[in-house]
């Protein structure tokens, strides 16, 4: 099997096939009586063109979910699928290769290197790649974004929410089949955190990219197409076209 | 807090064994060269302590005037100690010259042997390591170095010449142990009865004179009355005083090389104090909110300060202990291989002196502590609140006026005491000033470290960036990132490659300048010279010579001690046998100019007498009287093989005789073979033991055989403070993997692959060291070529450039190989975990 060649994710979205896909996923930390389930048995599918949220309280596994659906972290069964590509049996270096070629990613800090340039950290994928930019692509993302004048600046030169922009940025521009953001507007003011989502979900509408954020804030997730709820390891309730204060009765209920 | 330290200690146990081991690995060499030293002269001086019970009073000729023959004991002397109250034995030993003929029929060796007698009795000190002393005129014995070395065994008949170099047989009854006695086995001996020696070596009288008291005697007594009976100009010790004379002057021999010794160990130990430096300034910087947490909770500064000064004494405690087992090891290792390569040691088992323990212990923990001292006292400007931040704060480096200010008056003061050392008479006095100079360029450097390592970096990373892409450009950007840190880690590496640097391009240097003088001074295939340097050759040897088709261009000098310039100052006066060929170069005119009633003079000899060309000189001749000889021509003796006053070759012998040749010089024939050639030579000194043949290749290859030994020694015993400098590039990368392990999971989960991740760290290190090496080089060619300018005039500069170009990669590749470890580490880590951790 191979990862590489030519991945056309944004042509993909018009035909309606899942991105991302898990079934019976399990994650089991530790052995015998220490082990922790982390996942039970997740079976999900995230649209192509869909910005899906994933919710659930503290020690619900939304992010250990998210880490083995990005190819981050090994499950302890059940299959993960990206676009085509059967995640599970990979080794490490087929694994780097199409988180690569095919995820973006961003976290919710240390998003950035901090000895590159604006400029030079959204490019970085790409050249870990080897690949060319499209230099009209980034003018259009950088624009987007609005880091236009940032660019030349090291990311101790920019405020939380431009750095965080960066690195939807940094995300954007390699057209990844997929991008996971790990709470990415936790440790900013609400002001940056709405525009960093509005930027996302923008990217969704008009460039069709695909978007799995991981969320514990009901706002945020209000900005996704469908927010996915979990808790105890397990997938428990799902919202389409979510407001802030239904996600925060559904998580309400799954509090009590 | 102590138990804080110690808990914190106890978890890094890993981190504390690699700081530890760059003290111990210092102590250790210099534990090492005091447990070598000590061990040696433990040996010698019980030997000596041996020789002295033997006898009671030894009694020694005083040194007499300057240029005088070696002094000796009238044979009457030993009567008039005979004839001393309270004397049980009296015995006297004769030495001189007496050169033994190897299996070749040729005298053996550079050096003639010395002959000695071997007394007979109680008072026979000479350690028979086997057969027996001679007991006869027909029997000899050889000491066992000499004998190893020309293949003789007991029971073999071996030659040796007389004085007068008249050939005698003798048998070889038996081997002894020289040891004691430096003089001798430095030329080798061959012992013989008292008469023998006597004959054999034409000396008069005794070179000493032993004695024993009888029962119930003092040796002090007794030293007495012999020192009453003998008078004045002789020196008259106990036994006791002269075995711990003895003991001494080996112990003075010894001193020289335990210091030049301890000198790489300092090296070693400089560098052992940036690595720790360095170390514990990247814990306390690793540690801030560690720190920041004790202080919240209510630490005071000094107790922060405290803390850090604690833990570096446990490891300096820690790593002088081990350095010392190291040095126990090191020295016993060391005597194992000197006397596995023969070298003739007394058995001694290696032992820890309490002082070499307490210097030990106490250079390791001072250095240690010495270089945690400043890094503790940052740990204290830690704010509490740092407890609170989330994110480590990259530290800017911002260029300071202090610093630049520092760096420059270094920089002045070195690179003024250079330029006025170069500007000073040739002498040790330069070198001295030059090498001070050196030093304060350093200290500049060590102080602009931080500054220079940006555009080095640049520099050096140029090749990385282009050729490994990412992981390249990332390395190069991550070398200069915390530019304290770098200098001071590359710093270290530079101390060893400007060492090795320097060593290198000096012997480079010595060897091309020493070849060009070979050339001038020896610019002949062959020469054949007395074994003896003040013996004569006969002069049939060059008639021989003359005759033989293979050869060419025969010149013989001869010379002889006269008074010249009428003042009692004696200089040699000789001449040359004219050859076609042979055209020594003047300051001035040709030799041509040499006529009867002339002479050309050495410049040193005109200074002396004050006069120049021109002028008269009167000179007190053999044969002749005083002549008045006028200098027509000066010639610099290192660049004409000459006697300080040379006349036409007849003039020579009607002032001095018919003196025999002093040296033969021989060029082989156009065309004809090398070995043909020789063997010719060979074939013409054959009747002449005495005569020895030197090739200028040989010559050549015998210098460049020590010089490489001594290149090779030297490069050896600095490579320890590489190895030191290199612990510390892999403590700076593994601390760095660590403080990076977010960035890297970030890189990693961005689709960097584990290998790209490893080259990226692999890069950082070779640019690391690539950065020490270059400044090490520059360095080091810098000051041995200031260095070559105050030692000698006219020297041919010389940069190896193929051994400097070897230092660079190794630097480099050693930089690499530090960085496996950590690089292995970073590359393991689970990007899941690091992505979490803080």
């Amino acid at each position: 099997m191979t990862v590489t060649g030519e991945v056309g994710a944004w042509s993909a979205r018009e035909s309606g096939a899942p991105a991302v896909v898990a079934e019976g996923l399990t994650k089991v930390y530790g052995q015998g009586d220490t082990a922790v389930h982390a996942l039970r048995g997740v079976d999900v599918s995230f649209a192509t063109g869909a910005f899906t949220a994933i919710m659930g309280p503290s020690g619900s596994g939304k992010s250990t979910l998210m880490h083995c659906l990005a190819g981050l972290d090994t499950v302890s069964s059940g299959r993960v699928r990206i676009g085509d590509v059967e995640l599970t049996g990979l080794g490490d270096k087929q694994l780097t290769l199409l988180r690569r070629e095919r995820i973006g990613f961003i976290f919710q800090a240390f998003n950035l290197l901090p000895t590159l340039t604006a400029e030079q950290n959204i490019l970085l994928p790409l050249e870990i790649a080897g690949r060319q930019a499209d230099r009209v692509l980034f003018d259009r993302v950088v624009e987007t974004v609005g880091l236009r004048d940032r660019l030349g600046h090291k990311p101790t030169e920019l405020s939380g929410g431009q750095q965080q922009r960066v690195a939807v940025a940094r995300a954007l521009i390699s057209k990844p089949q997929v991008i996971f953001a790990d709470e990415p507007t936790g440790n900013l003011d609400s002001r940056s955190g709405a525009e960093v989502l509005s930027f996302l979900r923008s990217s969704v509408r008009e460039l069709g990219q695909t978007i799995v954020m991981v969320t514990h804030d009901p706002v945020a997730a209000s900005y996704a197409d469908r927010v996915v709820f979990l808790r105890d390891g397990g997938l428990v309730s799902e919202l389409e076209r979510p407001t802030p204060q239904a996600v925060l009765d559904t998580l309400m209920k799954l509090e009590a | 807090m102590l138990r804080t330290t110690l808990a914190g200690l106890r978890a890094h146990r890993l981190r504390l064994l690699l700081t530890s081991l760059a003290i111990a690995l210092g102590v250790g060499f210099i534990a090492g060269t005091f447990v070598l030293t000590d061990t040696i002269e433990a040996g010698f001086t019980q030997k000596f302590a041996a020789a002295g019970d033997r006898i009671d009073v030894a009694v020694f000729p005083d040194s007499g005037r300057r240029g005088e023959e070696e002094p000796s004991l009238p044979a009457a002397a030993l009567e008039k100690v005979r004839g001393v109250d309270g004397l049980a034995e009296a015995q006297g030993l004769v030495r001189g010259t007496a050169a033994l003929l190897g299996k070749d029929g040729k005298a053996a060796g550079d050096r003639p042997t010395s002959g000695i007698s071997i007394p007979e009795g109680r008072l026979n000190r000479t350690v028979i390591a086997g057969g027996a002393a001679p007991r006869n005129g027909g029997e000899a014995v050889l000491d066992e170095g000499t004998a190893e070395r020309h293949g003789f065994k007991v029971g073999d008949t071996i030659a040796v010449l007389d004085a007068k170099e008249v050939r005698h047989e003798f048998r070889l009854v038996g081997l002894v142990d020289l040891s004691l006695d430096q003089e001798l086995v430095y030329t080798g001996a061959v012992g013989f009865t008292t008469g023998t020696a006597w004959s054999m070596t034409g000396a008069e009288g005794f070179h000493e004179i032993d004695a024993l008291a009888a029962e119930g005697v003092g040796q002090e007594e007794l030293r007495a009355s012999v020192a009453a009976a003998l008078g004045s100009g002789v020196t008259v010790k106990t036994g006791e005083a002269y075995a711990a004379d003895m003991a001494r002057a080996n112990g003075a021999d010894d001193d020289v090389i335990t210091m030049g010794l301890l000198m790489f160990g300092l090296v070693a130990m400089f560098v052992a104090a940036l690595v720790i430096y360095n170390t514990f300034n990247i814990l306390v910087a690793q540690r801030t909110r560690e720190m920041a947490l004790l202080r919240c909770i209510g630490a005071t500064r000094g107790q922060v300060f405290g803390s850090i000064v604690l833990e570096s004494v446990v490891v300096g405690l820690l790593s002088s202990g081990l350095g010392l087992l190291l040095g126990y090891g090191l020295g016993a290792g060391a005597l194992a291989v000197l006397s596995s390569l023969d070298v003739p040691l007394p058995a001694v088992t290696p032992s820890l002196a309490p002082r070499t323990i307490a210097l030990g212990l106490v250079i390791g923990l001072a250095v240690t502590v010495g270089a945690a001292l400043l890094p503790a006292r940052s740990a204290t400007r830690v704010a509490p609140i740092a407890a609170l931040r989330t994110q480590v704060e990259e530290r800017v480096f911002r260029t300071g006026a202090v610093r630049v200010v520092a760096a420059a008056l270094f920089l002045v003061a070195g690179a003024g005491a250079t330029v006025a050392a170069l500007s000073m008479p040739v002498g040790q006095a330069a070198l001295v000033v030059v090498m001070a100079g050196g030093s304060l360029v350093f200290f500049a450097l060590l102080i602009l470290g931080p500054v220079l390592v940006r555009p080095l970096s640049a520099f050096v990373g140029w090749v990385p960036r282009r050729l490994f892409g990412v992981p390249g450009r990332l390395a190069t950007d991550n070398s200069r990132r915390n530019p304290k840190r770098s200098a001071t880690t590359t710093v270290a590496l530079t101390v060893g490659v400007t060492l090795m640097t320097l060593i290198a391009v000096l012997t480079g240097t010595l060897r091309v300048t020493y070849s060009a003088k070979l050339d001038e001074q020896f610019p002949v295939d062959y020469m054949v010279q007395p074994q003896d340097r003040g013996s004569e050759l006969s002069r049939a040897l060059a008639e021989d010579l003359r005759s033989r088709p293979e050869l060419t261009s025969v010149v013989a000098l001869r010379g002889a001690v006269a008074e010249v310039g009428g003042k009692g100052a004696e200089y040699e006066v000789g001449t040359f046998t004219a050859s076609r060929d042979f055209r020594p170069s003047l300051e001035s005119g040709s030799i041509d100019l040499l006529k009867p009633g002339t002479a050309v003079v050495a410049n040193y000899v005109a200074e002396d007498l004050g006069v120049k060309v021109g002028d008269r000189v009167p000179v007190k001749t053999a044969e002749a009287g005083t002549v008045e000889l006028t200098v027509v021509a000066l010639f610099d003796p290192q660049r004409a093989s000459l006697s300080g006053v040379t006349v036409p070759e007849a003039e020579f012998d009607r002032y001095f005789g018919q003196v025999g040749d002093s040296s033969i010089m021989v060029n082989a024939r156009d065309g004809v073979a090398f070995d043909r050639a020789r063997a010719a030579v060979d074939a013409a000194a054959d009747p002449y033991p005495t005569a020895k043949v030197a090739s200028s290749t040989e010559v050549r290859s015998e210098f460049d055989e020590s010089l490489d030994m001594m290149l090779m020694i030297i490069t050896g015993l600095l490579g320890l403070s590489v190895l030191i400098s290199l612990l510390g590039i892999a403590n700076t990368l593994s601390l760095s993997v660590h403080e990076r392990t977010r960035e890297s999971a970030l890189l990693r989960a961005l689709g960097l692959t584990r290998p790209q991740l490893r080259r990226m760290l692999s890069v950082e290190a070779l640019i690391l060291g690539l950065i020490g090496a270059l400044v090490g080089v520059a360095l080091g060619v810098v000051y041995a070529w200031a260095a070559a300018r105050t030692m000698t005039t006219d020297v041919s500069f010389q940069v190896p450039v193929l051994q400097i170009l070897a230092f660079v990669a190794l630097s480099g590749l050693a930089g690499v190989v530090a960085a496996v470890l950590p690089a292995r580490r970073a590359a393991r880590a689970s990007i899941v975990g690091s992505l979490a951790s803080g």
